[in-house]
């Protein structure tokens, strides 16, 4: 199979340098023995692989590269938040000094400009570091493009204009393999949709925030996308669709389990927090078991994050006032090393489960 | 990556800038094409400076924000007539529950209940149509309440000579009238609807009453103990009315300084179009008032 991906390719080289520390232990050990030309052939197919992979998508062929390739991922990460910020401060620095049209064609120049530079970038840098930093002051300067348009002429704030946002922050994911436009992207599809929710209640859509429940339909939306998507290709994007579908679930519970109040439901406060207690536990065990029975560990760390945070916040409630300190800290302590134990067992079973790991 | 050639993407990406920026900008040119739905001639009492909370050096835009009132139910209480936070909002006593249901508030809990009392006092502002007229019944009736409570004030001080109590409530009273007469906005709030067309109707005068967007949220209050479901106005829209740079040099004296502050006055044409977003048509520096 040929990777698509700068991700799929060092896997791929990875597993090449694994097997090739496992098969000279082998040797080593008489447990297995080939012959020169045999030698030679694999060396040779990795060889070529390797080069071919390093050519077209710059991986890194060992450890160190790998360690220097984290930071610049971090470098990257961090000058595309920065690069993006710079924009816009510059912007708002001048732009009272600029005339009305000066403005539009400066924000509008400034979209199209970054856009267009960033599909240059794309097709010089097999890296994608550059990339992503291109990528992030593209989709900057669109949203300050729109959100400065609205404030130049008064125009009345819109949850619509989340629309071509998403659009091209998912435009820019797919087309460049940036997981960081893919969250943005997501972001804005999750604001977009609760807003909507929150307006067939009758509210102004930027009260949605405080109708947790009007989360609920994009949450469902993200966990659904892998399933009806096909992201093979894309390294690491089903696993992000699934942990912001899980958090964009998970915290509206939380908020509902301890404040009752902020529902939709016409119902006694008491009986509101219990009913998102017993949804977030069930719910968040739940994902920890589909995550097993799929293999999927994002789904299950971010289940069992979340199960844990949910019952600490509990025993807060429970225990706090009505404890002594060193025996809430010891409940703790004690429910973690349970957590440990079921784990494991969970793990084991995770062995024996049959299948495959999907993506 | 996705299977999609690099012009395509280039394509789709181009477009969704250039279609997005289309649409706003055409939404603008309607908004202000033809007549304005209503044109205002405001001066400083109405319209305050905005001021940006990240600091003028960081941001070189101006902005002003409308000064709107109410005749609230407390301002007609003649023991609160001076109970005012001018752009804040407040309940006005014209947002009885006949205008709540015909701006479509559920109102179908009983109000002195718990659970009814749980049910209003958890609503979210909703968006309305809303009046302000400017230096008209309303604002008469507010100077009325001031000058009423002057003079009270000012009959209490002479039938209690020598009381430095009453003297002291007297010229708190002169100092509340001069405002109102002087300084204080003229711009009420006065109705609410959901249609834009029945109210123009209902308030022709373009010059005198604009129709805008706002926010109205229910609330429960206490009348004599009693829960009453009341509602306030929350907002109105735009929060901020952008200065181009054209009109600029009103709010700014010889020496570029801006006069965005009290001491400075100005008189700005105001004009909301057919989308109800306004936009400064003209601006100069007024005489000192």
């Amino acid at each position: 199979m040929t990777p698509t991906s700068r991700l799929e390719a060092q896997q791929r080289a990875d597993e090449i340098r694994i097997f090739e520390a496992e098969l000279k232990r082998l040797q080593q050990d008489g447990v297995v023995t080939l012959t020169e030309e045999q030698r030679h052939t694999i060396a040779q197919h990795h060889a070529a692989l390797l080069a071919q992979y390093a050519q077209a998508f710059d991986i890194d062929r060992d450890v160190k590269a790998k360690q220097l390739s984290l930071g610049m991922r971090i470098a990257s990460f961090l000058g595309a938040l920065a690069l993006a910020a710079s924009v816009f401060f510059l912007f708002y620095q001048f732009w009272g000094l600029l005339s009305t049209a000066v403005q539009v064609t400066v924000l509008v120049a400034a979209a199209l400009g970054s856009f267009l530079a960033t599909m240059w970038v794309r097709s010089k840098d097999a890296t994608g570091y550059f990339t992503k930093l291109a990528a992030l002051v593209a989709f900057a300067c669109f949203v300050l493009n729109i959100a400065m348009l609205g404030q130049i002429f008064n125009i009345t704030p819109s949850d619509k204009a989340l629309i071509p946002w998403a659009a091209l922050a998912l435009l820019l994911a797919y087309t460049c393999d940036l997981r960081l436009l893919l969250a943005a992207g997501i972001l804005c599809f999750i604001a977009f949709v609760s807003a909507r929710t929150g307006t067939w209640s009758g509210m102004y859509w930027l009260y949605f925030g405080q109708r947790p429940e009007n989360f609920f339909p994009a949450a469902i939306a993200l966990l659904l996308i892998p399933h009806v998507i096909d992201h093979r290709r894309f390294s690491g994007f089903a696993p992000l669709y699934r942990i912001f579908g899980l958090l964009t679930w998970f915290f509206p519970v939380l908020v509902l389990a301890n404040w009752g109040e902020l529902s939709y439901l016409d119902l006694d406060r008491g009986i509101i927090e219990g009913l998102y207690q017993v949804i977030g536990f069930a719910g968040s065990a739940a994902a920890v078991w589909v995550g097993i029975r799929r293999h999927w560990p994002d789904m299950v760390n971010t289940g069992v994050t979340l199960f844990v945070i949910l019952l600490y916040t509990k025993f807060f409630d429970w225990w706090w006032d009505a404890m002594p300190k060193y025996l809430f800290f010891l409940v703790l302590g004690l429910t973690a090393v349970l957590f440990l134990v079921v784990l494991k067992r969970l793990r084991g079973f995770g062995r024996t489960a049959d299948g495959a790991p999907e993506s | 990556m996705i299977n999609w050639s690099r012009r395509r993407t280039l394509i789709a990406g181009t477009a969704v800038i250039a279609l997005t920026n289309a649409i706003a900008l055409l939404g603008v040119a309607y908004n202000r094409s033809g007549e304005p739905d209503s044109v205002l001639q405001l001066t400083q009492r109405e319209l305050h400076p905005a001021y940006h909370g990240w600091g003028v050096h960081d941001n070189s835009g101006m902005a002003l924000r409308l000064d709107w009132r109410l005749i609230t139910a407390e301002r007609l209480d003649i023991n609160d007539v001076t109970f005012e936070y001018s752009g804040y909002g407040g309940a006005p006593s014209w947002l009885d529950k006949a205008k709540l249901h015909e701006l479509g508030f559920d109102l179908s809990r009983l109000e002195d209940t718990e659970r009814g009392h749980r049910f209003y006092a958890r609503q979210l502002p909703q968006p309305a149509l809303l009046v302000l007229e400017y230096d008209g019944a309303a604002y008469q009736r507010s100077l009325e309440l001031v000058r009423g409570h002057a003079e009270r004030e000012e009959a209490l001080r002479i039938g209690n000579p020598g009381k430095k109590e009453f003297e002291e409530r007297a010229r708190h009273a002169r100092e509340l009238l001069q405002r109102e007469e002087q300084s204080n906005s003229r711009l009420f709030v006065i109705d609410a609807g959901r249609d834009a067309i029945a109210l123009r109707a209902k308030y022709p005068d373009r010059s005198r009453y604009a129709i805008v967007w706002g926010r109205l949220r229910l609330s429960v209050s206490f009348d004599k103990r009693e829960p009453k479901v009341s509602a306030y106005v929350s907002e109105v829209e735009p929060s901020e009315i952008n200065i181009p740079k054209a009109q600029r040099s009103a709010f700014q004296d010889k020496t570029g300084v801006s006069t965005l502050y009290p001491t400075g006055s100005f008189d700005v044409t105001l004009a909301i179009g057919k989308r109800l977003e306004p936009w400064i048509v003209s601006a100069s520096r007024g005489a000192a008032r």
